[in-house]
Formats: C-alpha cells, sequence, structure tokens
C-alpha cells in the first residue's frame, strides 16, 4: 500500500467523486480526430462506396461509408482478393483525411516568403503561378523551372506531371518522390529483366516453400501483407529476414540475419558464393535463360562466408544456412524493399538478390520468384508514365529516338519541342541552390521531411523564386510555399493505381470535394490553358486521361491498352501487360522463361560491395537507419494529424541496444555529420548494438532527415536514407515535435495534437500500448 | 463445445494495432475502442498480446459474479455483455475482478464498458470488427474446423490456469498440438516482478 | 391506514392504484431483498452503511454526502458524461417522476386532501394529514400550479421518454443487445401514462368529459402495470442508483485516510486498499481462487499473462 500521490498533499481535499482506476481502464484513447459526440453511428442508411486505401503500396480494398448528406464517415472491410478484408491501423483512420478540419479549401498566396499567406481566389492564384512561369521561364529558360510530382497520385495525373512538364511547361526538370522510394529496384529490373515490376503476385507467396524477405519490416511497412508471409509458413513454408533490426516478422523468423545496415551485397554475393560451392546453383535454368553467370560467378568467389561475415557482422554459419534453405528449396521467393534499396549501391543490391534467385532457377514459377514491395499506393503506376525525369509515357525512354517520336506523335508536338531527360529529384534541389532552377511547382510531395539532408533541402527551396505546391493538407514544404493550391484526397475523385504486383485497381470517388476544393487535374490543366497550352489538356476528368494514357502504353512493355474502367470495376484489379480489352493481364512474369530483353534473357549483373558513403570514425562509429512505423505514413502530412495514429505513436524515437548504458526515455543526441537531434530513447534488445534507428515521419527539429545523408545511387539516383555514420550522447532535453502546419485562420481539431508533446517514446516501434499512459 | 468464436494466437500478432482502430468503428461503441494491445516483452522484443473479452464459460463471467448492481448480462449464447447503462454504478469490481484484465471504466460516466464480441455484428453472422481486420490472423474469427482448414497442424486451448483456479473461457488460445491437453498459464502465481523474485 | 387516518380521506375510485402500490412495496422489498443478499452487493451495501453511519466520516467531512447525493441522485452528472442530450432527456424523466410521484403517492393514500369552503371552490385549502397546508384559489397561478401537478409531470416526460425511444429506433450502440421487454416497454409505459394523463385533463377541460371513462380506465392500467413492474424490469435502477452513493462514499471515506492500493508490479494505484480487501473478499465468497489477482492492475495481468505465454507456450510462430 503506498500512498496517492494526488492525496499526497494533505491540504489538497479528497474530490467529491473519490474513484481511481487503473491504468489503460479508466479512459478510452479517443481517436481525437473526431470530436465524441460526431462519433455516433445512426441508422439512417448509408452508401458503402468500394474503393482502396490511399496509403501503401498492397492497396488493400475497403468500402467508404458516405452518409445520406453524401460526407464520407466511416470505413467497412472489404473482401477484395488482395486483401481479404484485411486492413492496417493507417487503413482503418485514413477515411478520416476527407472531412478533417485542417483541410486546405481556398488557395494560399504571398509574394514573399516574409509575408504571411492570405486566402485568395483561383483566378488570383493561377494568374499567378503563371505569371511567375512566364517571368522565370522569360529569363533563364524554360529548364528553370520545375516539377516535382508524387506516387501517391492517381497514374493518371502522375501521366498528366509528366505531360505538364514536356508540353505545357517544356522544361527537361521533372520528377517525383518515388525517386526516394523505388527507382533502385525499378533501375535494378529494368536491367535484368527489361521490365520494371515484381515478377509474381502476393498469392504466390502462399505457395512457396523458403520464403526470403531482405530489408522489408513488412509487418509494419505492409501490414495487410503478412497475411501472405504467415500463410506461406501455415503450410511450412520457412521463413528468412534479413533486417538490422528484429522487426515483427524477424521476430518469429526461421532464420534473422541481422547484420549492418550497408552490406547487403556482400551478404548476398556470400550466399551465392556457398550456392556455388556447395553445387545448389540451377545450371540448366542458367544456361537457358539467362546471360553473365560467369562473370557473376567469379565475382561472388570473392566472398567466401568468413569475409561477408566479417564485412556483416554476422555468424558465418548463417550464410550457409540461408544458402541452404533458399537453394534447396523446391520453389523459393525473394521480397524486398526499402531496406536494401535506399543505399548509394541500391540497384547493385537488389541485382545480387536477382542474381541469387536466378542462380537457383527461382524465377518465372508459382511460389518461386522475386519481387520487390513498393512503400507509396501508387509506386508502381507512379514510375511508369513519364513522371520520371528519363521516362516518357508506357516506361519508354526519353533517351530513345523511337520512344520520343511515338509519344511526340501522341501528344501532337514537334520532336523537337520535347526536352532531353532532366535530373533526378535531389539533384534538382542542389540545383536549386546553385540558383540553375529558380521556379517549383510541387504536387504530392513533402521533402521538407522526406528528403535527406534537410539543411540543403531548405537552403534549395528557400533559393527560388517561386515555389507553388499542391496539397489538401498544409504540408511543411507547402508552408514555405509562394502559392499552395488546395486539391482532393484520394475519395473525392476517381483513377486507378498500380499496387506492388503491378495490379491496376480502381479507386472511386466517395464525395464531393468541399467547396473551393478542385483536382489536381483540374489545376494542372486550367495552369496549362494559361500556358497556352490548352488544347493538349482537355481533359475534364480522370476517365478521359486514362483513356489518352490507354493510347500512350498500347505496343509498349508497361501495356495498358486492355485495361479500362469497366474491366476494373469488373474484376478487381488487372496486372499489366495486358495489351487488348480481352487480354486477362499478367500477374506473373517470365513463365515461358523469357524475359522483355528483347534477346528474352535475364541479364545477370556483377555486383561488388562498397561501404557506405559516409565513413565511419572514431567521432561517428555507429550506423543510423531510418524507417516507418506502422501508424504513420512517409512524410506523415497525413497522418501525424489523425488522432488514433497520433495516440499510437506520438513522436519519434531513438531506438538503441541497452549495451549504450542509455535507460528508456533518456534523452539520447545523435549526432552525425549534418546535424544533431534528441531524441527519447528506446532500448531493446531487438537492435544491432552499432545501429541507431530513427524514424523519418516527423519535420525538423525531430526528423530523421535532418541526420541523413544526401549521398545517391550512382545509378538510380536514390538517396542512402538507410546508412549513415554517426555517434550517439547523453543530452538534457529531448526536442518537442511540431504541431503540423495549418491554414491561416484555420483551427485544428485539440484532441489529436494531446499525445504529440509526450516526452517518452512509445513502448516498442509499433507505438504505444494501449494502456500506456491513458 | 465451442461454436464460432474468437482465436488468438499472439505468436502471430505484430502489434500494429489495427484491432485497437477497427473496435473503435464497431457501431455498438463507437469512437470507443475496447481491445487491449500489450507489448509484453518490452526492451527485449517487439512481442505483442491483443487482448479481447474471453467470455468466460466456468466459472461464469467473474466480471457479472462480482457486480454489485447485476448489472453484467451473459447471453444464451454466452456472451459476456457490457454494463447495462442504466444499472451500472461504476464500482470498477469488474475491473479488478477480471483475471484477463479486460473491463474498462469511464469514471466520469460511472460506466463500465467492455467487448462484447461486436454483439451487433455476430448477432448477424458477420466476424467481430478486430478479428475481421487484423492483417495477422492473430484474431481469428470462426470454428475450430474453420482455423484448422486454414492452419493446418494447430490446436486451440480454452482453459486457463490462475494459480490453482482454472477458468474456462468462450474465446480461445491457439496452441501448438502438443500442448493442447494443458491449460494455458494466465500469469498467476506470479513469480518474479521487474527482475525480483516475490514468490513469499 | 395511519396517514389516511383510517382510511377517512381514501378515495375509493384510487382503489387499483392502491394495491399496485402495496404490490410494489412487496416486490421491491422482495427484490431488493434478493439483490442484497448477493456476495457482491451485500459487501458493498454494508461498507456504504458503515461509512454513512460513520461518525468520525461526518465530522470531516459533513457536506460530502448531500452533494454526492445532490450530484449522483439529484442531477445525475455523470450522465452528461456519456451524452448531453441523454442526460438532459432523463432529467426531464427524473423530475417529472419525481413531482408524479409525490402527488401520486399522498392522493393515493389520501395523505393530502383538497377541501373547499363552498364545496367547489375557487377557494381552496390543502391539507395534509388532515391539518391545512396552505389556501388557496384554484384560479390563480398557484392554483393551477397545484391542480396541473400531474400535467406538468406528463409535460416533462413526454419529451424525454420520446426522445429515449427515438434514440431506441436510430442509434446502433442502443440498438445493440436491445430487449423490447427490457428497454423498450418502461418507455412506452411512461409515455402511456403521460399521454392518456394529459387526455383526461383535455377531455374534462374542452371535451366536458367525453371519453373520460375510457382514458381512466387506461391511464389506470398502464399505471398500476409500471408500478408493478418496477421491481423487475429497468425501473429498478431507480431502487438501486442511491448504491452509488454508499459506493463513492465509501471510497471517500477511505481516500481521505490516503488508503490508496497501489499494482504490485507497476506501482501505479488501482484503487482504496479497503475497497481491494472488500473485492478480494467477495470474490473468496463466491469461490473465485484468484482474488491475489486483484493485487495486480489489469495492464500487467495482460503482460504477466503475454509473458507466461511467450515462455511456456510458444515463444513465436509455431
Amino acid at each position: 500500500m503506498t500512498a496517492d500521490p494526488r492525496a499526497a498533499d494533505p491540504r489538497t481535499a479528497v474530490p467529491l467523486d473519490p474513484s481511481l482506476a487503473p491504468p489503460g481502464t479508466r479512459a478510452f484513447r479517443d481517436a481525437g480526430g473526431i470530436p465524441a459526440d460526431r462519433w455516433r453511428a445512426d441508422q439512417d442508411g448509408e452508401t458503402l462506396v468500394p474503393t482502396h486505401c490511399c496509403f501503401c503500396g498492397v492497396q488493400c480494398g475497403m468500402y467508404l461509408r458516405v452518409d445520406r448528406g453524401g460526407k464520407v464517415f466511416g470505413v467497412e472491410p472489404r473482401n477484395h482478393d488482395i486483401n481479404r478484408m484485411r486492413l492496417c491501423p493507417k487503413g482503418i483512420n485514413a477515411y478520416q483525411q476527407v472531412n478533417h478540419p485542417d483541410r486546405l479549401t481556398a488557395p494560399l498566396m504571398r509574394r514573399s516568403r516574409d509575408e504571411e499567406f492570405r486566402e485568395v481566389s483561383w483566378d488570383d492564384a493561377l494568374d499567378f503561378t503563371v505569371a511567375e512561369i512566364r517571368r522565370i521561364q522569360q529569363s533563364h529558360g524554360n529548364d528553370a523551372f520545375g516539377l516535382l510530382g508524387g506516387a501517391s497520385l492517381f497514374s493518371e495525373k502522375t501521366y498528366l506531371v509528366g505531360k505538364f512538364a514536356r508540353v505545357a511547361l517544356k522544361s527537361r526538370h521533372v520528377d517525383y518522390n518515388g525517386r526516394l522510394c523505388m527507382v533502385s529496384a525499378a533501375g535494378a529490373n529494368k536491367l535484368a529483366f527489361g521490365i520494371d515490376r515484381a515478377g509474381n503476385p502476393f498469392s504466390d507467396i502462399l505457395l512457396t516453400d523458403c520464403l526470403l524477405i531482405a530489408g522489408s519490416n513488412v509487418g509494419e511497412c505492409f501490414p495487410v501483407m503478412t497475411q501472405y508471409v504467415w500463410g506461406a509458413r501455415d503450410r511450412g513454408a520457412s521463413l528468412i529476414v534479413v533486417d538490422p533490426r528484429e522487426t515483427a516478422i524477424a521476430r518469429t523468423a526461421d532464420i534473422h540475419v541481422a547484420l549492418k545496415p550497408g552490406t547487403d551485397s556482400a551478404f548476398f554475393n556470400s550466399v551465392l558464393h556457398v550456392v556455388v560451392e556447395e553445387g545448389l546453383t540451377d545450371e540448366a535454368y542458367l544456361a537457358a535463360h539467362a546471360t553473365g553467370w560467369e562473370e557473376v560467378k567469379a565475382k561472388v568467389a570473392e566472398y567466401p562466408p568468413y569475409r561477408a561475415a566479417e564485412i556483416c557482422g554476422i555468424p558465418v554459419e548463417q550464410i550457409t544456412q540461408v544458402a541452404r534453405a533458399f537453394a534447396r528449396a523446391p520453389k523459393a521467393m525473394a521480397w524486398h524493399a526499402r531496406g536494401i534499396e535506399h543505399h548509394s549501391q541500391g540497384v547493385e543490391n537488389c541485382l545480387s538478390v536477382i542474381n541469387l534467385c536466378t542462380a537457383t532457377g527461382h524465377i518465372g514459377r508459382p511460389g518461386a520468384g522475386y519481387g520487390t514491395i513498393t512503400g507509396q499506393g501508387n509506386g508502381q503506376g507512379g514510375r511508369e508514365h513519364g513522371q520520371k525525369s528519363d521516362l516518357l509515357p508506357g516506361g519508354r525512354s526519353i533517351m530513345n529516338e523511337e520512344h520520343r517520336r511515338q509519344i511526340c506523335e501522341i501528344w501532337g508536338i514537334e520532336e523537337s519541342e520535347l526536352p532531353p531527360a532532366g535530373t533526378s529529384m535531389m539533384e534538382m534541389v542542389w540545383q536549386m541552390q546553385r540558383r540553375e532552377i529558380r521556379g517549383l511547382i510541387g504536387i504530392c510531395n513533402n521533402p521538407f521531411v522526406s528528403l535527406p539532408n534537410y539543411r540543403v533541402v531548405k537552403e534549395g527551396y528557400d533559393a527560388t523564386e517561386f515555389h507553388a505546391q499542391f496539397d489538401f493538407f498544409l504540408s511543411e514544404t507547402a508552408a514555405n510555399a509562394h502559392v499552395v493550391f488546395p486539391v482532393t484526397t484520394w475519395a473525392e475523385d476517381e483513377g486507378v493505381m498500380a499496387n506492388a504486383e503491378a495490379r491496376v485497381v480502381k479507386h472511386n470517388k466517395a464525395q464531393d470535394p468541399p467547396p473551393g476544393v478542385r483536382t489536381d487535374t483540374w489545376v494542372m490543366c486550367e495552369l496549362a490553358r494559361r500556358l497556352g497550352a490548352g488544347d493538349k489538356f482537355a481533359f475534364p476528368d480522370s476517365r478521359a486521361v486514362f483513356d489518352e494514357l490507354r493510347i500512350a502504353s498500347a505496343g509498349t512493355v508497361n501495356d495498358y491498352y486492355g485495361i479500362t474502367y469497366e474491366r476494373l470495376e469488373e474484376t478487381g484489379g488487372i496486372a499489366w501487360p495486358c495489351p487488348t480489352t480481352d487480354h486477362p493481364g499478367t500477374p506473373r512474369l517470365f513463365e515461358d522463361g523469357r524475359t522483355y530483353h528483347p534477346d528474352g534473357k535475364i541479364h545477370l549483373q556483377v555486383v561488388e560491395w562498397h561501404p557506405p558513403m559516409d565513413p565511419y570514425d572514431d567521432e561517428h562509429p555507429m550506423s543510423l537507419t531510418t524507417g516507418r512505423t506502422v501508424a504513420h505514413f512517409l512524410s506523415g502530412n497525413q497522418t501525424r494529424r489523425l488522432g488514433a495514429l497520433v495516440e499510437q505513436t506520438p513522436r519519434p524515437w531513438a531506438e538503441l541496444h541497452p549495451s549504450h548504458g542509455f535507460h528508456n526515455g533518456e534523452p539520447v543526441r545523435v549526432v552525425t555529420r549534418r546535424g544533431s537531434e534528441v531524441f527519447p530513447a528506446l532500448v531493446t534488445e531487438a537492435i544491432r548494438p552499432d545501429t541507431v534507428f530513427i524514424p523519418y515521419h516527423w519535420p525538423v527539429p525531430t526528423a530523421a532527415n535532418a541526420l541523413t545523408i544526401d549521398a545517391l545511387d550512382p545509378r538510380s539516383k536514390i538517396p542512402e536514407y538507410k546508412v549513415c555514420a554517426c555517434r550517439i550522447e547523453h543530452a538534457d532535453k529531448i526536442d518537442d515535435v511540431p504541431a503540423p502546419p495549418v491554414a491561416p485562420g484555420q483551427v485544428s481539431y485539440p484532441e489529436p495534437q494531446i499525445a504529440r508533446t509526450d516526452p517518452l517514446p512509445p513502448t516498442a516501434p509499433q507505438g504505444r500500448g494501449t494502456s500506456e499512459r491513458s | 463445445m465451442m461454436g464460432r468464436t474468437i482465436f488468438i494466437d499472439p505468436g502471430r500478432c505484430i502489434g500494429c494495432q489495427a484491432c485497437v482502430s477497427a473496435c473503435r468503428e464497431c457501431d455498438s461503441h463507437r469512437g470507443k475502442s475496447m481491445i487491449h494491445l500489450d507489448y509484453t516483452d518490452e526492451g527485449r522484443s517487439v512481442a505483442s498480446l491483443p487482448t479481447v473479452c474471453m467470455h468466460c464459460e466456468d466459472p461464469v463471467a467473474p466480471c457479472a459474479e462480482v457486480c454489485p448492481a447485476d448489472a453484467i448480462l451473459v447471453t444464451a449464447d454466452g456472451v459476456v455483455q457490457q454494463a447495462d447503462t442504466t444499472r451500472c454504478i461504476g464500482c470498477a469490481n469488474c475491473v479488478n475482478a477480471c483475471p484477463f484484465g479486460v473491463p474498462k471504466i469511464d469514471l466520469q460516466a460511472k460506466l463500465q464498458m467492455k467487448c462484447n464480441l461486436c454483439y451487433d455484428r455476430t448477432a448477424y453472422g458477420l466476424a467481430p470488427m478486430c478479428a475481421t481486420v487484423c492483417p495477422t490472423g492473430a484474431l481469428f474469427y470462426g470454428t475450430v474446423e474453420e482455423l484448422q482448414a486454414e492452419r493446418p497442424g494447430v490446436q486451440v486451448a480454452d482453459i486457463f490456469s490462475f494459480g490453482r483456479s482454472e477458468v474456462r473461457t468462450g474465446v480461445a488460445m491457439v496452441v501448438p498440438a502438443d500442448r493442447m491437453q494443458w491449460p494455458v498459464p494466465g500469469g498467476l502465481p506470479v513469480v518474479e516482478i521487474n527482475g525480483k523474485d516475490v514468490r513469499r | 391506514m395511519l396517514g389516511s387516518r383510517l382510511l377517512e380521506n381514501f378515495d375509493s375510485a384510487l382503489l387499483p392504484y392502491a394495491v399496485a402500490a402495496v404490490f410494489l412495496a412487496f416486490g421491491v422489498a422482495y427484490r431488493y431483498m434478493v439483490w442484497v443478499s448477493a456476495p457482491g452487493a451485500r459487501r458493498l451495501f454494508n461498507q456504504g452503511w458503515r461509512s454513512f453511519f460513520s461518525v468520525a466520516n461526518f465530522r470531516k467531512a459533513p457536506t460530502a454526502l448531500p452533494r454526492m447525493i445532490a450530484t449522483y441522485l439529484g442531477f445525475q452528472k455523470f450522465l452528461g458524461a456519456r451524452s448531453h442530450a441523454r442526460w438532459a432527456a432523463h432529467q426531464l424523466i427524473f423530475w417529472g417522476c419525481v413531482l408524479a410521484a409525490l402527488i401520486t403517492f399522498p392522493l393515493t393514500w389520501g395523505w393530502f386532501t383538497f377541501t373547499s369552503g363552498t364545496g367547489s371552490g375557487p377557494g381552496y385549502e390543502m391539507r395534509i394529514w388532515g391539518f391545512k397546508i396552505i389556501g388557496f384559489d384554484s384560479l390563480d397561478v398557484l392554483g393551477w400550479l397545484m391542480f396541473h401537478g400531474l400535467d406538468i409531470a406528463a409535460v416533462l416526460v413526454i419529451p424525454g421518454a420520446s426522445y429515449f425511444l427515438w434514440r431506441r429506433m436510430k442509434d446502433r450502440g442502443a440498438i445493440t443487445g436491445q430487449r423490447f421487454a427490457y428497454d423498450l416497454v418502461p418507455l412506452i409505459a411512461l409515455i402511456v401514462i403521460s399521454v392518456t394523463g394529459l387526455l383526461l385533463t383535455f377531455s374534462s377541460v374542452f371535451l366536458h368529459g367525453g371519453g373520460y371513462e375510457f382514458l381512466a380506465v387506461l391511464h389506470m392500467v398502464s399505471v398500476v402495470f409500471t408500478l408493478i413492474y418496477i421491481p423487475f424490469g429497468k425501473f429498478f435502477h431507480i431502487v438501486q442508483r442511491p448504491a452509488a452513493v454508499g459506493m463513492q462514499l465509501f471510497k471517500y471515506t477511505a481516500r481521505q485516510d490516503r488508503e490508496v492500493f497501489a499494482c504490485r508490479r507497476c506501482e501505479e494505484p488501482i484503487d482504496t486498499g479497503p475497497y481491494v480487501d472488500n473485492l478480494r473478499a467477495t470474490m473468496r465468497d463466491l469461490s473465485l481462487g484468484f482474488d491475489e489477482w486483484a493485487e495486480y492492475c489489469p495492464r500487467c495481468k495482460r503482460v504477466l499473462r503475454g509473458s507466461a505465454y511467450l515462455s511456456q507456450v510458444k515463444k513465436g510462430f509455431k
């Protein structure tokens, strides 16, 4: 029996209501995002609109519940065959964005960054934007104005981003935030297979005998995909997880390879070394379907297990175990994600996995194959139709004369008018720093949180003379812009996305946008019209854009021609390539053993491991790695406003091993060559002692990306988010998480932000337990 | 014995809290989540445990037995309902008597609330919200046969031991086949607390 | 018998009401005995009265009990935390019923009488137990209020009960597990009583007694039914609710002595020490053999159970 802390002072009277209750029972961790009195469910009749989730690349089906007033008010599980009614916490709470009080409902504008934003009419905002584009382009050339898209847009809109940059802005500088996400896998896939997508559908995972997951925290980043992983194990498959942290799937895996960040290709080369040594390669398959095997074999001979074990910091036996488990399995699959892709040798890491799959013959069969898990909802579709600096619609190359000619014909422009290839997103920021790019429009991205080395990013954006941003919440980046266009959420427009399986799914419109809000399509077309390219942008809606996209992709590898809205509604999704309207789509690639290279072979590539770009030294002996947590999505502009998700994970933390002597919740300063920030320590044995993990969804001063390095992969130009050198120090005070920005004069719900000031780390990386601090 | 019910398998749980958010969407208590998700191995692993009401069958609902206001009703199909709003006096007897730590209490409203197995859904044959959305099947709703069809070789146990007492529940745990005949440990007797041996 | 001065003031037209009231008294007494003989209620009942009769308690906080009664039983502030609309509706019903009961029961037993020196007014005297309390003119405001007390009660009850009835048709939370006899019948009964009561007045004032007989019978039947129903249905909460005050007082006493019981594992407060002891005794009465578990908070119970599963059943997937 101890004294009640609240009654410790004898002068304080006992309240008239003397009730006490133990932690976790006395309050409901309210969803906050919606005030409690609006949570009623009345028997008033409702419509269920079938659609998909707006968040990750799994693209779970869901129903949005729409009341008789036409407003989205809830979610209901949908038995779509991707997710079979399952949803993750982000998906369940996604609907709360639609009628959220933080929504932008009028264009915001200011002539200089010293001024406050003020709400203006659409005409004023559009006219000012067009005038600035003209001014910058007339005095500094067309390429001085850039465009950055996003991979959470519908494919129609990503198509428009590319077309708008090349046809309306006539600028070479267009890129998108998939550059921070998918490009390493894309580059590797193109090199090896001549096609950029996962080889097998999710359902093949259920058929496999050995599942290798490299650098993917499936349980948190793609929670609903876990059902396939567990389903495979229920049927007897073994699970190998390669991750520096013991994540939820690694915890129970048959083999968990906790390697040092940035050593993936050494590990996979060594696994292949053992496969070769033990004669487990599928020589017949290699001879028939691959080129470059001899060179690869010679290179992996340089990676005996003892060498790789030293580089990776893992037991030697694990390499042999993994090699045997993977190569001896009748059917084996490898899936990977950002963990091996976010590196200065991201493409090579992916290639080393492809080499392993090819050498063991695990390609193109039910239950055997290779795949990459896209992080953004339209991570797959968003990179296919021309918003990437070097690509044109249908996955065509902007460097290829024939491809250029085809697109110019479809767009009705002269080939001379089509700009050449531009630069990648991070490079564009460097160009902004150097004032080579002086104006920018950003659509559906938040680089202030998502790009590495925040200081450089801020400098680059601050150096622009004009910056406009499209968003439905005021992101940290938009808050620094000159013009902000309020656009629709995913539930207020229709369009398609392609998920991690390259299955094209259709999102349906559930409600009308709030007054003052326009679709991204409308804004881009309207800007194009004012720039004098209106005839090329006469798109009343997504459907019209999609029809042009189908034609623009016809005959290419990424063939969408056979996919129509009607077919998508009937089938629940079609995997491209789908060349004709009676074609069933292609869920599994390479079934006939042919790739999309002209010779039909898999082009194996030699991979040489090299250390990460940020060197370790005595000052910076540890590795900093970054990643996601289950309750938040990317830059957090959407999820940091939803009460349930903020309650689950209110703030970032620094995850470290108990051997450093920190206790849980203690302030820990993480120092890299770019800066330092103080986080509460989450002390756990589930991380390598030489590694620190910080989730990246929050802005400065609690941004992981203020610490990360802006080193790029030379081929894919992906930044090296997953490893940089750091050290940890004791500190006095934890940096506070700032509130998400809102438009001037707008009042947000205060409830979702209460938990944000919690100075403690969550109980576990997945969040606070339901009983913590309630 | 067991009909359609929830089967809990903490081994599959990834701690994502989809169940917690889904519970909040259930129409019979919108905005309030009744499910508990605890990280039971804090500091060592990311292991987690979802807790829904176990709907005790023998003894029938300790929460209802200790209720001084007869507020907790057990339906004919064995579902232990949450407290009747007109009767509950908010004394918290059920909160502290429940061996599984399930009921919650709204101190201001003087009202106990707890999982009622989504009675609004299960009464019509739908699965409860939490088990519908659970991305991993850590919460599974159906019959034992349906469970075993999806997961060959698993067994379920519906008896928990708390010291010398045993409690048989309506909701069951998934256990390895060779442990089926043993009760699932309920946590009592407590052997050590925070590293200290507390056996008296 | 006594209050009506050996039936002298008894109004025979009210006989069925009187019979129902007798049934009510026996029903309540019987239900009450059954209720408080269960271990959970009995122990709390004893603890509540012990706190109530404690002189020390009264000295320390003489106003606590009246304030508790006012907030919990009178203004029912806890209902406001459930929903403001439900609080408002419940207050209407509550005060309506209190008013009606204050008028009906004394009238039934002849404790109140209204007499007029002239035989038919307008000057009346109100007598309680035969003693004149107040004289008034039935035509002035006070008189109107006195004569229409039950109508006022009906006007309070009808909107309150209608709101609850409407909510029970519409709100999915309320509909879940709703039972006709338990949840809807009491509301319907209240509305029938109130409406027929109002119609009686309407009939006598505007229809010169048209349909009065029928309405009177209907009114009587519904009232009698409701009175008999009280011990066995939802209305029993009226009898039970004061237990909330007893429970509060019991915890209040312990809190004043700063006897707070903390969880043996996480050391967060669970409840007051005497409360935990009381609960453990209740559990032992009920042969629930895990009463020592009450010394741990629910979160620790779950964490300990989860750890036991991890270490003794299976650590991971298989």
